[in-house]
């Protein structure tokens, strides 16, 4: 499929502080692409912009300036969320109503209805391991049940894109594992999943491609592999390496014109990664 | 904020083109008599402000109902210029309330004016008189009233009739409000011979109350009532019929 | 992807979302409003005992469509007023909008849910009058006939004819009716101003606020209408009030349907095509100001 899942094109977002001359920046001249089939993170850290983007993408709030589309759809037509399930951050769904009866409400939502219906929702909970709890009202439920309700819901009409805003937040280890369990399910499924977070281990878990934005700026983006590698850096994995040998190798070096930089266990992580990404911007946009 | 100018431009211009629907169901109504009365300052300073405010938020009926109420209560206790007070409140809040207009009238002509000629306080006859007749007054006002506003219902009527025939006294106009009585859709049945029977006591008027009461002796055996006979027999005599035109002796 | 052209108002969307609204209201016990309704109807009755047929009948339309007028406009802006800000709050509506559906449709459905509440309390409530008041009825028949029992058929028919006639009228239906159409527009109207609002107390103020400007706005149209008198500032004003505000005095039809004036057809038609009209055209105002804003 060549058709981007996501597309997003010159994205800005201003916001009006009301009674002040003031507006508030969220998004600046975002350009973002989500292939289908691919599980994206989108990361940053409070206020930068991620869960605005998610919005605009959804068509909650409309954009200052540039454009979203889902599979070729415009976000500001209501039809271009014929293909996507959303997880809001912490959602609250109706407390009165139980997990079957919520997920009914969704797919009366997306146009399902009769036994279609009924067979959907004893999958999605069988999905989301709710089986037990189907008859119980979400007035009672865990954090992480209400996750798992509130993913089974994104799932109602067997979207192509799952939209995850900080799927893992408020959920203990254990649900947070779960969560993640069921975002590789979908990948497997060939189910775009696009989703933010600040929790980076998970995110290097799951996500294919990731995207850091800071201040309403992507400062990074590519593959997981790209992105961790450090550019103009080799790493040399020596095994059972005598201080000789390593004393050799810097010579070597030096006279190729290279440096040994440093002599390590070499590791980088993506929070080092992200936190430097994050810090630079900082600076630059003061 | 463009998008508010075009709200608020909307919400104008759609007040602009119900405003003559609006003032044709108004006009309506105010011909019906079914316009809200003028709750005016005095009204609010009579009625106290909750009652004023609840009046003016569309629950005239409730407050009157509850100052008629009171009113009965100051019946009880026989304190008459509460009465009159409470009932003119009443009425002003609820013109459409026949029951309202006649009690009002009741309480004033019966009531505080027999309490009036009975008023052991006051021994000159000729002020309890007067005072006596104030009371039938005001009742006659009420009544009046009650009929500018409803002019459609038999009800004042056939009361300002009984006010006629039984405070005043004075058959003719007793006679003349039974008949407007009778002309009025859903008018009690004995309204045409109540004003029958008041037209034979006027002197002078004898041979139309006779033509009347004649007319609805032969409408049948259902109008052949014991006063009917009697007032029919009275003119009767009065008019000096032949005897053979005469209705025929009752049996008992 | 599922490319089945997506319909821009479904049945189906709105009626899932008014079905959610009713249980949602049902399940905040709003119907304890009914029970109220049943112990004032019952309480009155025991002290009108000392009133005379015609007086206690009276007295209990009265109170009965006075107090299912309160109920109802109550229900709908309170039902109506916490709708919005509690689903953006508890972020639901992020929920449902990310779902194929338009903001109209929440809307209407919303709105909807409201209205069929209104309906079914409006109905139970007339009900419950109409077993109180048939009760009563037959309890004052019973009296009559015993007390004229030696008196002529023709007196006893008039008498019997009064005791109906003091009960029920025909214009009590169209009267509760349009109750429910004042209620609706009330709905309508809270849920309007709910769409720029910021807090729940703010709307019920608002709307409680429009409630008694639109009682008296008959009074400015009229004399904004006779182009007469006035200083241009107090005549700026009166326009505005006329133009702004409904006409909710128009609605009033009850307390004159007790008193048993009888009220031409056309008269109810028109308010209740004006009900509709301002339902209508505050749900439509609604979804332009919700259209636009950012959630």
């Amino acid at each position: 499929m060549s058709e981007p899942a996501v597309a997003v094109t010159g994205l800005t977002k201003v916001f009006p502080v009301p009674l002040q001359r003031r507006s508030i920046v969220a998004v600046r001249d975002l350009n973002l692409r989500v292939d289908a089939g691919q599980v994206y993170g989108l990361l940053g850290p409070n206020g930068s912009g991620k869960s605005t983007t998610l919005k605009i993408i959804l068509g909650l709030v409309s954009p200052t300036r540039g454009k979203t589309e889902i599979f070729g759809h415009d976000s500001s037509r209501v039809a271009s969320r014929e293909s996507v399930g959303f997880l809001p951050e912490s959602p609250y769904f109706y407390k009165y109503l139980t997990a079957a009866e919520t997920l009914r409400f969704y797919g009366k939502l997306c146009g399902m209805r009769g036994e279609r219906l009924s067979a959907r929702i004893d999958e999605l909970l069988e999905l989301v391991r709710l089986t037990e709890a189907r008859n119980r009202r979400l007035r009672g439920f865990s954090k992480g049940m209400l996750q798992r309700i509130g993913l089974a819901q994104a799932l109602a009409h067997e979207p192509q894109l799952v939209i995850l805003d900080e799927p893992t937040a408020g959920v203990d280890p254990a649900g947070s594992r779960e969560i993640r369990d069921l975002i590789l399910d979908l990948k497997q499924r060939g189910i775009t999943v696009l989703l933010s977070s600040h929790l980076l281990e998970q995110v290097q878990e799951v996500c294919d491609r990731v995207g850091i934005l800071a201040n309403g700026v992507l400062v990074r983006e590519g593959t997981m592999t790209e992105l961790l590698a450090v550019q103009n850096q080799t790493e040399v994995v020596l095994e059972g390496a005598r201080p000789e040998l390593l004393t050799q190798i810097a010579a070597l070096a030096t006279n190729a014109g290279a440096r040994v930089i440093d002599q390590r266990t070499p590791q980088t992580t993506l929070e080092q990664l992200f936190l430097e990404a994050t810090e630079r911007s900082g600076d630059a946009s003061r | 904020m463009m998008r508010a100018v075009l709200v608020a431009l909307a919400v104008l211009l759609l007040g602009a083109a119900r405003l003559p629907l609006e003032h044709q169901v108004f006009a309506c109504r105010r011909q019906l008599h079914l316009h809200a009365p003028d709750l005016d300052l005095g009204l609010r300073e009579q009625i106290g402000q909750l009652a004023f405010v609840a009046a003016l938020g569309g629950f005239r009926s409730l407050v009157a109902d509850a100052l008629f109420i009171q009113a009965h209560v100051a019946w009880e206790r026989t304190e008459w210029s509460r009465v009159l007070l409470l009932f003119r409140q009443v009425t002003t809040l609820q013109p459409r309330g026949l029951l309202f207009w006649d009690m009002a009238a009741w309480h004033m002509a019966w009531n505080a004016s027999s309490a009036a000629i009975n008023d052991s306080a006051q021994p000159r006859l000729a002020l309890r008189v007067k005072a006596q007749r104030k009371y039938f007054d005001l009742g006659k006002d009420f009544l009046e009233r009650g009929i500018a506003n409803n002019p459609d219902k038999p009800q004042l009527y056939e009361a300002m009739g009984r006010l006629y025939r039984d405070k005043y006294r004075d058959h003719a106009r007793a006679a003349e409000f039974f008949d407007k009585t009778a002309e009025k859709r859903g008018a009690p049945s004995y309204a045409r011979r109540f004003a029958a029977y008041e037209l034979s006591y006027c002197v002078g008027r004898e041979r139309e109350a006779y033509q009347r009461l004649h007319e609805l002796y032969s409408a049948g055996e259902r109008e052949r009532l014991p006063t009917l006979i009697t007032r029919l027999k009275f003119v009767e005599e009065k008019l000096n019929i032949p005897i053979d035109q005469r209705i025929p002796e009752s049996k008992g | 992807m599922k490319d089945s052209a997506h319909r821009a108002l479904s049945f189906g969307r709105i009626s899932a979302l008014t079905a959610n609204t009713l249980t949602e209201l049902t399940r905040l016990k709003v119907f304890y409003v009914l029970l109220l309704f049943a112990l004032l109807l019952i309480g009155s009755s025991a002290f009108m005992a000392r009133l005379s047929f015609q007086q206690e009948f009276q007295v209990l339309k009265d109170i009965s469509l006075g107090a299912m007028s309160i109920f109802t406009s109550l229900l709908a802006i309170v039902a109506t007023a916490r709708m919005l800000p509690q689903d953006l709050e508890d972020r639901t509506i992020y929920t449902i909008l990310a779902k194929p559906v338009a903001r109209f449709e929440y809307l209407v459905g919303k709105l909807a849910g409201v209205l069929l509440l209104l309906l079914i309390s409006t109905l139970l409530m007339a009900l419950l009058f109409a077993a109180v008041l048939f009760a009563r009825e037959y309890a004052a028949l019973a009296e009559v006939t015993r007390q004229m029992s030696s008196a002529p058929s023709e007196q006893l028919h008039d008498a019997v004819q009064a005791v109906r006639n003091a009960t029920f009228n025909p214009d009590l239906l169209p009267g509760i009716s349009i109750i429910y159409l004042k209620a609706c527009l009330l709905a309508s109207l809270t849920l309007f101003i709910s769409t720029f609002a910021t807090t729940n107390i703010f709307t019920i103020v608002v709307t409680v606020f429009v409630y008694f400007i639109g009682h008296i706005q008959g009074t400015a149209r009229e004399f904004w209408l006779q182009q007469n008198g006035g200083t241009a500032l107090s005549r700026i004003f009166l326009g505005v009030v006329a133009l702004v505000f409904p006409d909710l005095q128009l609605f009033d039809f009850a307390d004159d349907v007790v008193a048993g004036a009888s009220i031409p057809f056309t008269l109810f038609a028109n308010a209740a095509g004006l009900g509709c009209f301002y339902t209508v055209l505050y749900l439509l105002l609604s979804t332009a100001v919700f259209s636009g804003r950012e959630l």
